[in-house]
């Protein structure tokens, strides 16, 4: 091949990885300082393009900002309560998905994957019907319950691919040299599980921690969680309010993304 | 000993399929109480089975412009996304500074919540937003007013392009993540055979990438057409989006119509089924490739 002839598709693909890159710092970065100013704004009419005055008011979640301080302590507690009993019920379910073989396996990770890949709203039509039959309609622990559902399934299927590859042998060792199922559980499974359990605990947390649908149908609008105030306050066209939440919303999941992906390179790295 | 042991391993079985029928049965009991409420013999109005109701939806042509309306602009939000996705992966797959950055950047709102992601929609696309302000210092509008409306639009503009912007982060981590693991080698093979740059990537890099991406791009599809917090804040009133047509019926002023709402809950529960038996099936596909 001449170089004349691959030269002008060099150049092509480096006009578009240029193009590329532009815009994926615009379409990044730009949402993010416009999230950070107007959580700063005091006044920012049109057409100024930053705020015409600044202020730190929405950030004191003091008594003053009851409404978010309130909010962000909801969202923390149901988070928190999803992340660990959703792992704790989804370990041992993915441990059992992953003995199956054949159709078996493929459908118990279909219905795993089924109330992750329900429209939220329509999950939370069925759920409510349970909810307040039980007593729990319009309450937090309701509100955990419905939280769980999706966390569930969505952590049996974690699960369930750390249980493919885990090499059971282990297990049989310790057995074999006397540990009973509890013990050879408690000192050898757990342990060597223990950064994927972390992972799953922190997904769980997060899959709480963005709900809005569920919350809003389980806990009949009177959990009052962060995503809630946040629309509300969007709604109300109260931006500074909202951002203040907004940023509130994000930092837990950005937090674990980057040390999801942290984890995730040292692992290769330590398998490489 | 070895029956004892096969007995204990069908036990086995039987449990891992209950207990997952057990995670599936918030969403069964749904379209149980859906479909009763749907046939009038349970929710609010219970009386003898009748098919008014809905037959009454499935007449009413809103319900059907909110099912199009819904499923075309999760299509389209889809299909940008995911091209959005296979062009990163695909120009930013080597190992410099401004490859990892791309990545970087192209996977940043991946952690972002959909209810974030529409509410900047609505302070950057809204007329008096960040792109009118934009539009009115370089002297192209006088007044928002003059901005084309892309939020609460005719189109869901604002909506589908949120959505694939949002998506977008999650495709590229998977697509990037199938490029550096699994198309390399039989990359290499093709191009030692003599196979161009364009023919390897068209016969090779893409086929590969495609069909691991498929699982992802249904899952992303089924978000879409579901969510209903960036429906809420960007499509218009009308059409009605599906999610947004539930929330409107079970809070009709008219208490008999309320139940109305039950019925569109059972076409997005069906929605919801379909989308998780091809996501498997496609899931399956890929798997039997991969052994």
């Amino acid at each position: 091949m001449s170089a004349r002839a691959t030269a002008s598709p060099a150049r092509s693909l480096a006009v578009v990885r240029v193009a590329l890159l532009v815009a994926l710092s615009i379409t990044t970065v730009g949402p993010l300082l416009l999230l950070v100013a107007t959580s700063f704004s005091g006044q920012w009419f049109f057409p100024a393009l930053v705020p015409t005055a600044w202020t730190t008011a929405g950030w004191q979640l003091g008594p003053d900002g009851a409404r978010l301080g309130r909010a962000l302590w909801t969202s923390v507690v149901l988070a928190l309560a999803t992340g660990v009993l959703a792992s704790a019920i989804a370990l041992p379910l993915g441990r059992a998905m992953a003995g199956l073989r054949g159709w078996r396996r493929h459908v118990t990770a279909a219905a795993a994957f089924l109330p992750v890949a329900t429209p939220p709203l329509a999950l939370g039509t069925g759920l409510q019907v349970v909810l307040l039959r039980l007593g729990l309609g319009g309450t937090a622990p309701g509100v955990l319950v419905a939280h769980l559902v999706p966390a569930i399934g969505y952590l049996a299927l974690i699960f369930l691919g750390t249980f493919t590859l885990f090499d059971r042998r282990v297990e049989e060792e310790a057995r074999s040299l006397g540990a009973t199922q509890t013990q050879t559980w408690l000192h050898i499974t757990l342990p060597l599980l223990r950064p994927q359990i972390a992972e799953a605990m922190i997904v769980g947390f997060l899959i709480s921690w963005s709900q809005f649908a569920l919350t809003l149908v389980a806990g009949g609008g009177e959990v009052r969680a962060l995503p809630l105030e946040i629309f509300a306050y969007v709604r109300a066209g109260q931006a500074q309010p909202a951002a203040v939440g907004a940023l509130l919303l994000v930092i837990p999941p950005a937090a674990a993304f980057v040390v999801l992906r942290w984890a995730a390179r040292r692992n290769v790295a330590s398998l490489a | 000993m070895m029956v004892s042991a096969r007995r204990n391993e069908r036990r086995a079985t039987l449990v891992a399929l209950l207990a997952s029928m057990l995670v599936a049965a918030p969403v069964l009991v749904g379209i149980a109480y859906a479909a009763a409420a749907s046939m009038g013999i349970a929710g609010a109005g219970a009386g003898p089975t009748s098919a008014a109701r809905l037959i009454r939806v499935l007449n009413d042509g809103q319900t059907w412009a909110g099912l199009v309306w819904s499923l075309s602009a999760a299509a389209v939000a889809t299909v940008a996304a995911t091209a959005g996705a296979i062009a990163v992966a695909v120009c930013f797959r080597g190992g410099g500074l401004s490859d990892r950055m791309a990545r970087a950047l192209a996977a940043a709102p991946l952690p972002l919540p959909h209810l974030v992601a529409a509410a900047l929609a609505v302070w950057v696309l809204g007329q008096s937003g960040m792109l009118a302000r934009v539009a009115f210092a370089l002297g192209w509008i006088a007044a928002p007013s003059a901005m084309p409306p892309l939020i609460y639009d005719r189109w869901g503009v604002g909506l589908v392009l949120t959505m694939a912007w949002k998506e977008m982060a999650f495709l590229s981590v998977v697509a990037t993540a199938l490029l550096s693991t699994r198309t390399a080698a039989a990359e290499e093979a093709a191009r030692t055979l003599g196979a161009s740059e364009w023919e390897t990537f068209r016969r090779v890099t893409f086929p590969v990438l495609w069909r691991g991406l498929v699982p992802a791009v249904v899952a992303v599809f089924i978000f879409v057409v579901g969510s209903y917090e960036a429906a809420a804040l960007l499509a218009p009133s009308s059409p009605l989006a599906l999610p947004l047509l539930v929330a409107e019926r079970s809070a009709d002023p008219d208490l008999a119509r309320r139940g109305d709402a039950y019925v569109v809950t059972l076409l997005l529960l069906g929605m919801g089924i379909v989308a998780v038996i091809v996501h498997e099936w496609v899931r399956a596909r890929w798997e039997s490739l991969e052994e």
